[in-house]
């Protein structure tokens, strides 16, 4: 197969420099040859960027190549699919994030169970923005407006009506008892997009990551009115939570982990653990994640899983309910 | 002008221009094979520039892309296969007069083209981002509705012969663009149960297919015309450029503005721009009707304004974060990275290190004519190596190319694919450009329409109730009706003379 060994070197090119930096760690008998990271989003975005930082880790922890794969087609649902019908040799890895909408909403045909958790690295809480000229000052006021008429407001969901940004909205719009079958959500192509159109006047409510949203806040174009975390983001002082906010002690946002696909035997699990943790709590990679505004959030293999399970239900619920 | 001094003196440090010179040499090098992208060349990059000062990693960055989009033009006119979507607007044109020995001419013109547009690009950047970002937030979805629709309006200008199989063609690349999740209600269409197809058919895959594999083909079924390169010095090889030049300044200085406007809109960008910019050349060049027989006039224009688009892209992206496409995307990471967090304040806290950055895409754009120069003459080597050798490398590299942007081995099954399909076309004189540009503009066509047509709950007044799209309303509706009110005319005169 010379255009899989041709496409390695090429896809390798950035990588094998890098690698040159790196000392050669123990040779195990697993990794005896270069690992695949699959990441189910594009060159170039949050999740390929942290997929490539976790790559360099790896690479230094395992002596070995990690090379990331992007494929983003479908809106990630390639990357999972190709991630969870792997062969469970430890050689194809996924760098995956919020996943529960594909299947209820008739996109792919994966969930928790087609993967073997490693571990959980980052959490990214939702923003409420609003345009600076909204007549919304806090985000009471606006719960309170789009409850008495659901129907009156256009809200964005960035992307897919499923992903991140949109459900963790969604989740809190039922938590205040919101008549969702009601509420106009309406799709594009990311928060970006999603954010300069509210700007154009096309939007009353976007909800994305604060960073994301931040050169806008700061030119005072966009008001962002809470972040969906337990405290306020560092970068971000005056905008509050939830909870100072509406009192609800409520936590959503996106997150990314570390995955492989189901069956993946034991002992490479938990070394990748092992060294995902060691990882997590280098300097290098904490710096790297703070300085592009991504949140830093551990959890292990265990507690990964349980998380994805708890939130693969009230997502499925919530997307029923939505009608999607 | 303080600001700008200090900006230079930060660029002038001989590790700077090393680092500028070594990433384009590896610019040239990725953009030069077809399939590998610009977007691809930078992303990987980035885990190098982890380990650099903030200047020389943003200097890197910029002359790279710069001379991948300019390479990308190397074997769209050599081999027509274009290396990026925004070259295949004249792919074609480039090519035609590589067949009658003009190789040399049509890329010496496109890259001197290429490198005034991007200075332009980056002049406005430097001089006016803030205040342009402002004007360019203000394009709701209606306006890109109808800018899309203008978009659309350009195939009939790129379709040589007839419009009416230029306006299939341009159907069937629309068609093909359906493929895959629905833009807005995220539903599967077409894709009959396969996950591959749930992303629709990769761009650039298609594109390979679309341009290469016909000429495979033709060359197999022993019918394809051979290019003659006559072996020629450096400065043969390139006469009548100058001469061109002058002769071109109008359409040079309206495809740089074109590129500049068009690139600023997110969402939009350098292949709309050059597709667009081609077609209003054509309109008004005294040559119209020599295009696609060989003419530089389009390919002039056209290279201006996808180099320049990339200066308008960067206008959103450092003052608002917003990228205006996946290129724009990954260079919004790494000012992130490296401290220099977009948004209006980078220009207060920091303006000679933002000024530095365009500066470096100013120096980039000077630097492709030298680079450029150098690779044509070298790459024309090319062209004489035995066909026999030289198709089946070009065919090794299609197949890596689709399959390293996609990442699936499907994807080197859509190349196949749709080079059959491409090929049957071209046989039947069906032209190719107008449905690479359906497939450019259906997604934003389809989701801006959509988008628009949910906020206004229908009504359609929506689309001419603000300023801006009330007056694109009034342009592409003009263009549709002034051509058929002066062909009701004329038929009129006619049957009024018979009676």
């Amino acid at each position: 197969m010379s255009i899989t060994r041709v496409t390695a070197i090429a896809c390798g090119l950035g990588a094998a420099s890098v690698l040159a930096l790196a000392p050669a760690g123990a040779q195990a008998e697993w990794p005896e040859r270069p690992v695949t990271i699959i990441v189910p989003a594009g060159a170039g975005g949050g999740t390929d960027a942290t997929g490539r930082l976790l790559a360099l880790g790896l690479e230094e922890q395992f002596g070995q190549p990690f090379n990331v794969v992007n494929q983003g087609q479908g809106g990630g649902v390639v990357g999972f699919t190709s991630i969870t019908t792997a062969e469970p040799d430890g050689y194809t890895l996924g760098v995956i994030y919020n996943f529960a909408h594909y299947r209820p909403m008739g996109q792919g045909d994966f969930d928790v169970d087609d993967m073997t958790p490693i571990a959980q690295y980052n959490f990214d809480p939702a923003g409420f923005n609003v345009p600076s000229d909204s007549q919304w000052e806090t985000i009471s006021q606006a719960l309170d407006d789009i409850k008495a008429d659901p129907g009156a407001y256009n809200i964005a969901c960035g992307g897919g009506c499923g992903g991140s940004w949109p459900i963790a909205l969604a989740t809190l719009l039922r938590e205040w008892d919101v008549d969702l079958s009601e509420v106009q959500m309406i799709s594009g192509q990311g928060a970006a997009a999603a954010l300069q159109e509210m700007v154009a006047g096309g939007f009353d409510v976007v909800p994305s990551s604060v960073p994301e949203a931040g050169p806008l806040i700061e030119s005072g174009l966009v008001d962002g009115l809470a972040v969906f975390g337990t405290e306020r983001l560092e970068a971000f002082p005056d905008i509050p939570t939830l909870q100072e906010e509406t009192g609800l002690d409520l936590e959503l946002g996106a997150w990314r982990g570390l995955v492989g696909p189901a069956g993946l035997p034991d002992d490479i699990a938990a070394q990748l653990s092992a060294a995902m943790e060691e990882i997590y709590n280098s300097e290098a990679f904490q710096t790297a994640m703070t300085s592009r505004g991504f949140g830093l959030r551990w959890r292990d293999a265990e507690d990964f899983e349980t998380f994805m399970l708890s939130e693969q239900d009230s997502v499925r619920q919530l997307i029923s309910t939505l009608g999607f | 002008m303080d600001v700008i001094v200090q900006a230079a003196a930060l660029l002038a440090d001989p590790y700077v221009i090393l680092v500028m010179v070594a990433a384009s040499i590896y610019g040239l090098a990725v953009g030069s094979v077809p399939g590998l992208t610009a977007t691809m060349a930078v992303a990987l990059i980035i885990p190098i520039t982890f380990f650099m000062d903030p200047i020389p990693a943003l200097a890197a960055v910029m002359s790279l892309s710069a001379m991948a989009i300019f390479a990308g033009d190397l074997p769209g006119a050599l081999l027509r296969i274009p290396g990026t979507p925004a070259s295949a607007a004249y792919a074609d044109e480039a090519y035609a007069m590589t067949r009658k020995g003009q190789a040399g001419l049509a890329l010496g013109v496109g890259l001197v083209c290429s490198s005034i547009g991007g200075l332009v690009g980056a002049v406005v950047l430097i001089a006016a981002a803030p205040w342009l970002a402002r004007i360019a937030l203000q394009f709701s979805s209606y306006e890109k509705f109808w800018l899309a629709c203008l978009g659309l309006l350009a195939a009939i200008a790129v379709s040589q012969r007839s419009w009416m199989k230029g306006f299939l063609s341009l159907l069937l690349g629309l068609t093909i663009a359906q493929i895959g999740l629905d833009p807005v209600s995220g539903l599967m269409r077409f894709t009959f149960g396969f996950s591959d197809l749930a992303g629709g058919l990769g761009f650039i895959p298609v594109l390979i297919g679309f341009f290469a594999v016909p000429e495979l083909l033709r060359y197999a079924l022993g019918r394809g015309p051979t290019p003659t390169v006559k072996s020629q010095p450096a400065r043969r090889l390139f006469s009548g450029v100058g001469r061109e030049l002058v002769r071109q300044r109008g359409g040079i200085a309206r495809g740089s503005v074109i590129g500049t406007v068009i690139g600023s809109i997110p969402g939009a960008g350098a292949d709309i721009a050059a597709y667009v910019s081609y077609a209003v050349a054509r309109r008004l060049s005294p040559r119209r009707d020599r295009f696609g027989t060989g003419v530089p006039d389009g390919i002039a224009s056209a290279s201006a304004a996808n180099n320049s688009s990339i200066g308008g892209a960067l206008v959103p992206a450092t003052v608002f974060g917003i990228p205006g496409d996946s290129l724009t995307a990954i260079i919004i990471g790494v000012l992130f990275l490296k401290g220099l967090n977009p948004g209006p304040t980078v220009f207060l806290v920091n303006p000679e290190l933002i000024t530095a950055v365009f500066l470096a895409f100013l120096l980039a754009n000077v630097m492709i004519v030298p680079f450029g120069f150098a690779a044509i003459a070298g790459f024309q080597y090319v062209l004489r190596v035995p066909r026999s050798v030289l198709m089946p490398v070009i065919l090794g590299f299609c197949m890596v190319g689709a399959f390293a942007v996609e990442n699936t081995v499907f994807a080197i099954l859509t190349m196949a694919a749709m080079g059959l399909v491409a090929f049957v076309l071209e046989e039947n004189d069906y032209p190719l450009a107008p449905a690479i540009l359906g497939l450019v503009i259906g997604p934003m066509l389809e989701e801006n329409l959509l988008l628009s047509l949910t906020r206004a709950r229908g009504n359609l007044f929506a689309f001419v109730e603000r300023p801006v799209s009330m007056g694109l309303a009034i342009v592409v509706i003009g263009l549709c009706l002034v051509p058929l009110a002066l062909f009701l005319a004329r038929r009129l005169r006619h049957s009024d003379g018979r009676s």
